[in-house]
C-alpha cells in the first residue's frame, strides 16, 4: 500500500499535498474528539475532595455565606442529590433541575467551582467566567421565606450566580439584582437559555423540542420520551399552574414556567406514569396523555460528549 | 331599552362591590361563623398527619373532584379521584390511611367550602417548625377574565408575634414581616392568620 502512494505521489504530487491535508483535518477531528467530552467524576471523588476542606475560612466575597454551613450544605448534595431544592415561591427551578446533571454526573467538578468560587469570588465552570456581582454576593445566605432553601446557603449562591450570569429575553426588564427579584423576572428562565446552560457549563449535547409558547407536536408522548430517557437525562418544560392545580380559575393561557426532570415513565392502564424530581424529591403522578400534552411545552434531552460518539 | 339600562347598571354596580368587599371582613367573619369546624378540621388532620403524611384538596368547582397526595421517605404520590369512586379508598387502605377519619375530614372540608389542606414546613431562626395551611373558595359573585382569589388561614402551634397593623412578623427581635408562599398574613387570633391569594396552595 505505502509503495503504491509512493509510487503514485511521485508522479503525481498534488495527490501527496491531497493526502497530507486529508491526515492533518484526521488528526486534528481526533484531538478536538479528545477534549470535546464531557466531564465525568464520582461522588466519592467529590466527597474526598470536600473533606480536604473541613477547615475553609469565612469568604470576604460572600460575607453572608457561612463556611461551616455552606459546606454541609455542599455535603448534603453530594449525598443526597435529589434534595437539592429550589424554594418556595422564586423562580429558581430552572437553575435547581439543570443542577441533577452535575450532582449525578461530574460532582467533583460542581465542587471544585463551588469552593473556588467561594474562596476568590470569579471562576470558570464549563465555557463560562463567573464574576457575580456585588449585590449578588451580598444576598446570596440571606434569602428567607422559601422552606427549605432558608437553610442552604451554598444553593442560594449557586441559584443567584447563575440568574446573574445568564440571560434571556425573560430577563430584558430586569438584568441587575434587587432584593425580591429571587422571585421576578430577574431570575426567570425560558426554555432555550435552560439548553444553553446546560450545553455551557456541563458540555454536554443537547436537543430539544418544544418552545415558549408552542408545545412539541409528538404522537406517542410514552414512547418518544421513555426512549429519550434510555440515553440521557430528560428535562420537562411544564405548566406548573396546572401540574399542581393552584388554581380554579376556568379559563386557563397556559404558560410554561417550570422546569422538572424526567426520572421514569410508564404506561399504566392507558395513562401514563411519570416520576419526575422537582422541590427536593420525587413524585410519581398517573395522568392521561391528553393532560400530558396540555401541561407540556418542552422536551430538553441532554447526552453526555463521548470520545466515541457520533 | 332605557328601562332595562335603568335596573341593569345599579345591579353591576352591586355586583361589583359584592366582589370588591373587605377581604379583612369575610376572614375574620368566616372564621368566626365556621370556628368550630374549622378546629375539628385543623385538628383532625394534624392527627390524620401524625399517622400518615398526606395532603388533601378539592380540584374542581363543584368539589367532587379530589387531589390527595401522599408523602412516604422517598417519593410523594399525586392521585386524582372522583369523590365516590371506589379506587380512592382502595387507595387508602393501600397507604395505611385511616379512611373513616379521611372521608370525614373531606365531608367537614366540603361543607364550609375549604378547598386544599396541608402541612406547610417553614423556618424560624433556623428551626424547622410546620403549620397547618387551609383554603377557602369564596363562593360570592365572580367575573369572568379576573383570577379567582382565595381565603387562606394558617393555624400555628405557638401564638405568633405581630405588628401594630396586625400583621405576622418573622420573629419578636425581628420586625420583618413573614411572608407564607410570597403573601402577607394578618392577626385572626394568636395562633391563626389569614390572607387573601391568587392561588390556593
Amino acid at each position: 500500500m505505502n509503495s503504491l502512494v509512493i509510487n503514485i505521489s511521485r508522479r503525481c504530487p498534488l495527490f501527496l499535498a491531497f493526502l497530507l491535508v486529508c491526515t492533518g483535518i484526521t488528526a486534528a477531528a481526533e484531538d478536538g474528539s479528545r477534549i470535546d467530552t464531557t466531564p465525568l467524576s464520582t461522588r466519592k471523588q467529590a466527597i474526598t475532595y470536600l473533606e480536604k476542606q473541613a477547615d475553609l475560612p469565612p469568604s470576604n466575597f460572600w460575607p453572608n455565606v457561612n463556611p461551616v454551613i455552606f459546606i454541609q450544605n455542599l455535603r448534603n448534595n453530594l449525598e443526597d442529590p435529589l434534595s437539592i431544592h429550589e424554594g418556595k415561591s422564586t423562580n429558581f427551578c430552572a437553575y435547581a433541575a439543570l443542577s441533577y446533571i452535575p450532582l449525578h454526573d461530574d460532582p467533583l467538578g460542581f465542587i471544585t467551582f463551588m469552593l473556588k468560587i467561594y474562596k476568590e469570588g470569579k471562576a470558570i465552570y464549563g465555557k463560562e467566567y463567573f464574576e457575580p456581582s456585588k449585590e449578588v454576593k451580598l444576598a446570596a445566605g440571606t434569602l428567607t421565606f422559601k422552606g427549605e432553601l432558608d437553610i442552604r446557603p451554598a444553593d442560594q449562591l449557586w441559584f443567584m450566580l447563575l440568574a446573574d450570569h445568564f440571560k434571556g429575553y425573560l430577563n430584558f426588564f430586569d438584568k441587575q439584582y434587587n432584593p425580591g427579584d429571587e422571585n421576578r423576572l430577574w431570575a426567570s428562565v425560558n426554555f432555550a437559555k435552560y439548553n444553553r446552560m446546560v450545553r455551557k457549563l456541563f458540555n454536554y449535547k443537547v436537543t430539544a423540542v418544544g418552545s415558549d409558547l408552542f408545545k412539541p407536536g409528538i404522537r406517542d408522548m410514552y414512547e418518544y420520551l421513555a426512549d429519550k430517557l434510555s440515553t440521557g437525562t430528560v428535562t420537562l418544560f411544564v405548566n406548573n399552574v396546572n401540574l399542581y392545580k393552584r388554581n380554579q380559575t376556568r379559563l386557563r393561557f397556559g404558560v410554561p414556567t417550570h422546569f422538572v426532570i424526567l426520572l421514569a415513565v410508564e404506561e399504566v392502564d392507558n395513562k401514563i406514569a411519570i416520576t419526575y424530581w422537582d422541590y427536593g424529591g420525587r413524585t410519581r403522578m398517573l395522568i392521561t396523555e391528553r393532560f400530558f400534552k396540555k401541561i407540556l411545552f418542552g422536551i430538553s434531552h441532554a447526552t453526555k460528549k463521548t470520545a466515541n460518539a457520533r | 331599552m332605557h328601562g332595562k339600562a335603568f335596573y341593569t347598571i345599579p345591579v353591576l354596580a352591586l355586583l361589583l362591590l359584592a366582589s370588591c368587599t373587605s377581604s379583612k371582613i369575610f376572614s375574620t367573619d368566616y372564621y368566626n361563623k365556621h370556628e368550630k369546624t374549622l378546629t375539628e378540621i385543623e385538628q383532625s388532620y394534624k392527627k390524620l398527619y401524625e399517622q400518615n403524611r398526606f395532603s388533601v384538596g378539592f380540584t374542581d368547582r363543584s368539589f367532587n373532584d379530589i387531589s390527595l397526595e401522599i408523602f412516604t421517605d422517598s417519593i410523594k404520590y399525586i392521585h386524582e379521584f372522583s369523590i365516590n369512586e371506589p379506587r380512592f379508598l382502595d387507595t387508602l387502605k393501600k397507604f395505611d390511611l385511616p379512611v373513616q377519619g379521611v372521608v370525614d375530614l373531606i365531608s367537614k372540608m366540603k361543607s364550609i367550602h375549604c378547598i386544599w389542606i396541608n402541612n406547610l414546613d417553614y423556618y424560624s431562626n433556623n428551626q424547622k417548625r410546620s403549620l397547618v395551611f387551609l383554603s377557602i373558595r369564596k363562593l360570592a359573585f365572580h367575573l369572568p377574565f379576573l383570577n379567582e382569589k382565595y381565603y387562606i388561614l394558617t393555624f400555628y402551634s405557638q401564638p405568633q408575634y405581630f405588628d401594630e397593623e396586625g400583621r405576622l412578623l418573622s420573629t419578636r427581635r425581628q420586625r420583618k414581616l413573614r411572608k407564607i408562599n410570597d403573601d402577607i398574613f394578618h392577626r385572626i387570633n394568636d395562633k391563626v392568620c389569614y390572607t387573601v391569594s391568587e392561588r390556593f396552595r
